[in-house]
């Protein structure tokens, strides 16, 4: 099967012609960055099916960064029958820098134009034919978002992939054309393939051509010496990009011909970017946009009307709360117009999966089972499943807010106005990027930070990327959060929620500082970011994105998680002689004696030895989160019917008629006098402690060494164990607060005095009195 | 002990144990474990980012 390789700047549209051309549903994000791998589809509309392979964006093929090295070692190495070179239309001189690169391969190229109908809207003009002329390979104009032109490149592309290509450059007018020209002879004369290509790269400096050529380098070296540019001196690098420009300006920008218009007047984009992105009101903005996201997710007093103007309940308006059709209604209303992700979640909950569930697990009631099986049907299958499935409506409206800022161009903003802030921590605002991710799922946020470069930022953001809490933490901090605001009567969901997100954040700052001024010392590398244009979100796109996250939640729910609840129920039903143990017997079952020996671990946290008998379900949820995180809210789902059990009461004793997840955690709660520091300290804990088993793999991949690995498991269990016990402990006692405060102000102490003093400190008291 | 109740223990092992071995399987192919379910931008760099590792 033929193979096409698509190139192109990041941000340019590759992996959205991919998706056009294959009809995958690969993740498109509106900036540079998103794909750090190649993946294949498959074309089939041409005579013969073809292999269509998505890079990872690149500026050049002088690469820097690791995704930049797949991209050029896939052109230079898989012999791709075709280059299609995706080129942004918007930005045509830059994105022509490639361009001339990959014409000094011997591979057959087509330059897509894609985004050219936002060229035309724009009113600007691009004489196509003259581009062909003077590139000398195919020109065909596209919109990868709208699927226009696609037939007609892939045709263009088929039949130059029918024949060979020689490579050309366009320094041929340059001093060093001379050189290059002899280095290809030599590289030529010894069978080397792609020589042009090599030869200039070799006369660049490239390091990777030197290491390769050794051999080459006196007679290239000979030359040079020789040889000095006025304005570049000895920077043959710099030389050469400079030739390119220079070329393209003269012969590329008169294909271009840009509508008359008022170069001062700024774009809507600029405007937008005005407000923020301002300097000040930036931060302020962002957080206002979080808060504005959380409270549209999990309010259930949308914009506060019922407390603003004290709405009266549907029993205080005399409606039947048990009728149907009023039950619809209170999915929407009960004392306060709920938030739209409310609305979905007692839509999904009350009306539609409650019912099913309820419904099956009364055939299974009334069935002639034994009442082990009835047990561990109920108990362990539907409730874990429903408790897990009962998040569905939450998670998908908070990623589908996420989808919109990450399509619009937003995403990119915040990376751009959280650089200054996280410049001072020891971060580029590149690294934020994979952290925002993390909200999603931390694996594609850890394989994400290949685009950083330095090795030390690149294990402190993969370090930190758990705090920013994925999307399986979510029935963790909504269930919790709920079931505070229910039993006890504290607070808003909403603000609890968002207070947990924003905590994640602050313990990823104060662990970036931290780790930049002790283990991971070192410069911190420049931040340069294309910033995309502002776009209405694409609705295919964001349906992509909902399509993607439900499908594996789902997947999840119905394998790992009813695995884990299935073992659960079983472990907590048998002795260690393997007797079958009711419910009211649990407390001798393996799993709660295996989990004794643990709790009192988590005693300094809140939810250990003082909980009394049956605390050791806090930790069973903490060890099954770390198979997934779901598990802890399907665990405490499938123990709460047997501590119900225990503790003699039922779902109908609590106060409200909540999800499944909720009230599972009130049954903890009423079972085990769990105060809410604990409760607080448990979801602190989940958020910050070690991730899922995928991540912790994924991170063992993408880091350097095998101490590095040891030292971030390390670090995930220290850095929760000390804020779930700052948490329970100054929510418990408030003066406590001094103590951390004192302890804080000691550890910067030694910080500082070590990095002034220490070994390798700047005063350095050893190296001083080893020089006098 | 019922025909259902066996049918039932039958039933939660071989989901147990399959999803178990399924995940030894995938581990063994090197490909991904995460709940992307595989197919996004990302994930198939988990399969080969210990061969480009090695590469650089």
């Amino acid at each position: 099967m033929r193979k096409f390789a698509l190139a192109g700047n990041p941000n340019s549209g590759k992996t959205t012609l991919f998706n056009s051309l294959t009809g995958s549903t690969a993740h498109v994000g509106n900036w540079p960055g998103v794909t750090v791998d190649k993946r294949d589809g498959v074309y089939k509309k041409t005579p013969e099916p073809v292999a269509i392979v998505d890079l990872p964006g690149i500026y050049s093929l002088s690469p820097y960064t690791p995704e930049e090295v797949i991209s050029r070692n896939y052109i230079l190495d898989e012999k791709p029958n075709c280059v299609i070179n995706i080129v942004d239309a918007t930005n045509l001189e830059r994105n022509l820098y490639l361009t001339t690169q990959l014409l000094e391969i011997d591979v057959p190229v087509v330059v897509a134009l894609n985004m050219m109908d936002v060229v035309e809207k724009a009113g600007d003009k691009i004489d196509v034919k003259a581009l062909e002329q003077k590139l000398g390979v195919p020109v065909v104009r596209i919109s990868a978002l709208k699927e226009i032109g696609l037939k007609e490149l892939m045709e263009r592309a088929y039949e130059v992939s029918e024949g060979e290509r020689d490579g050309s450059s366009v320094l041929v007018d340059t001093p060093l054309a001379h050189l290059i020209g002899d280095v290809k002879i030599a590289l030529k004369g010894q069978g080397v393939l792609n020589p042009l290509f090599h030869a200039v790269k070799l006369v660049e400096n490239d390091s990777i051509e030197a290491e390769m050529h050794r051999e080459l380098a006196p007679m290239v070296e000979e030359f040079k010496a020789t040889f000095e540019d006025d304005l570049f001196g000895d920077d043959f690098e710099a030389i050469i990009a400079d030739g390119r420009y220079k070329y393209i300006s003269k012969n590329f920008a008169q294909t271009v011909t840009h509508k008359e218009k008022d170069r001062t007047k700024m774009t809507p984009s600029d405007r937008a970017d005005k407000v923020l992105t301002h300097k000040v009101w930036g931060i302020p903005i962002f957080l206002a946009i979080l808060f504005a996201i959380f409270h549209l997710t999990f309010s259930e007093d949308f914009l506060y009307l019922g407390a603003i103007f004290h709405l009266p309940t549907l029993e205080e308006l005399g409606l039947d709360v048990e009728n149907y059709g009023v039950r619809w209604l209170a999915c929407l209303y009960d004392g306060a117009v709920f938030s739209p992700g409310v609305i979905l979640n007692n839509i999904w909950n009350n009306m539609l999966v409650g019912e099913l569930f309820g419904r099956l697990g009364g055939l299974v009631e009334e069935s002639a089972m034994s009442p082990w099986a009835i047990g561990l049907i109920n108990n362990g299958i539907f409730d874990g499943i429903s408790s897990v499935l009962s998040f569905l409506p939450p998670i998908l409206t908070l990623f589908l807010f996420f989808s919109i800022l990450e399509d619009s161009g937003y995403m990119a903003r915040i990376a751009f106005i959280l650089d200054r802030m996280f410049r001072r921590f020891g971060l580029s605002g590149r690294a934020f990027m994979p952290m925002i991710m993390g909200f999603g799922c931390s694996v594609p946020a850890m394989i994400n930070t290949r685009t950083l470069a330095d090795e030390k930022e690149k294990t402190a953001t993969i370090r930190v990327i758990p705090f920013f809490s994925c999307g399986a933490k979510l029935p963790i901090l909504t269930a919790v959060a709920g079931a505070i605001v229910a039993y006890f009567g504290v607070g808003n969901a909403d603000a609890i929620t968002f207070g947990m997100y924003v905590l994640g954040i602050v313990v990823a700052i104060v662990s970036v500082l931290l780790m930049r001024n002790t283990s991971l010392k070192g410069e911190t590398p420049p931040f340069i970011m294309e910033l995309p244009a502002y776009h209405a979100p694409q609705f295919k796109n964001l349906m992509a994105h909902l399509w993607d996250k439900t499908k594996h939640f789902v997947k999840k729910a119905f394998t790992i998680i009813l695995a884990s609840t299935i073992v659960i129920w079983f472990l907590s039903h048998f002795s260690f002689s393997w007797d079958f143990l009711e419910d009211e017997a649990i407390n001798d079952s393996i799993l709660a004696n295996l989990s004794k020996l643990v709790q009192p671990l988590f005693t300094p946290l809140g939810f250990g030895s003082q909980l009394g008998a049956y605390g050791w379900v806090f930790v069973v949820a903490v060890v099954a989160g770390l198979i997934a995180k779901e598990n802890v809210i399907a665990t405490f789902a499938t123990l709460a019917a047997c501590l119900m059990a225990v503790v003699g009461m039922d779902f109908g004793d609590l106060a409200i008629e909540a999800e499944d997840g909720i009230d599972a955690v009130q049954a903890m709660v009423m079972a085990t006098g769990v105060s809410i520091p604990a409760l607080i300290s448990f979801i602190a804990f989940n958020m910050t402690t070690i991730p899922c088993f995928a991540a912790v793999g994924t991170a063992k991949a993408e880091l350097d060494g095998k101490k590095r690995y040891t030292g971030t498991l390390l670090f995930w269990l220290a850095s929760s164990y000390v804020v779930g016990a700052m948490v329970y402990t100054i929510g418990s006692w408030w003066w406590t607060l001094f103590l951390w405060l004192a302890a804080i102000a000691l550890t910067v102490t030694g910080i500082v005095l070590w990095n002034r003093y220490g070994k390798n400190g700047r005063n350095a008291i050893w190296a001083r009195g080893k020089s006098s | 002990m019922g025909a259902w109740e066996i049918i039932l223990i039958v039933a939660c092992a071989l989901l147990v144990g399959g999803v178990i071995a399924a995940r030894i399987v995938r581990r063994a192919k090197g490909k991904p474990t995460c709940d992307c379910g595989c197919d996004c931008a990302h994930c198939v760099g988990c399969a080969h980012a210990s061969n480009e590792k090695t590469k650089r």
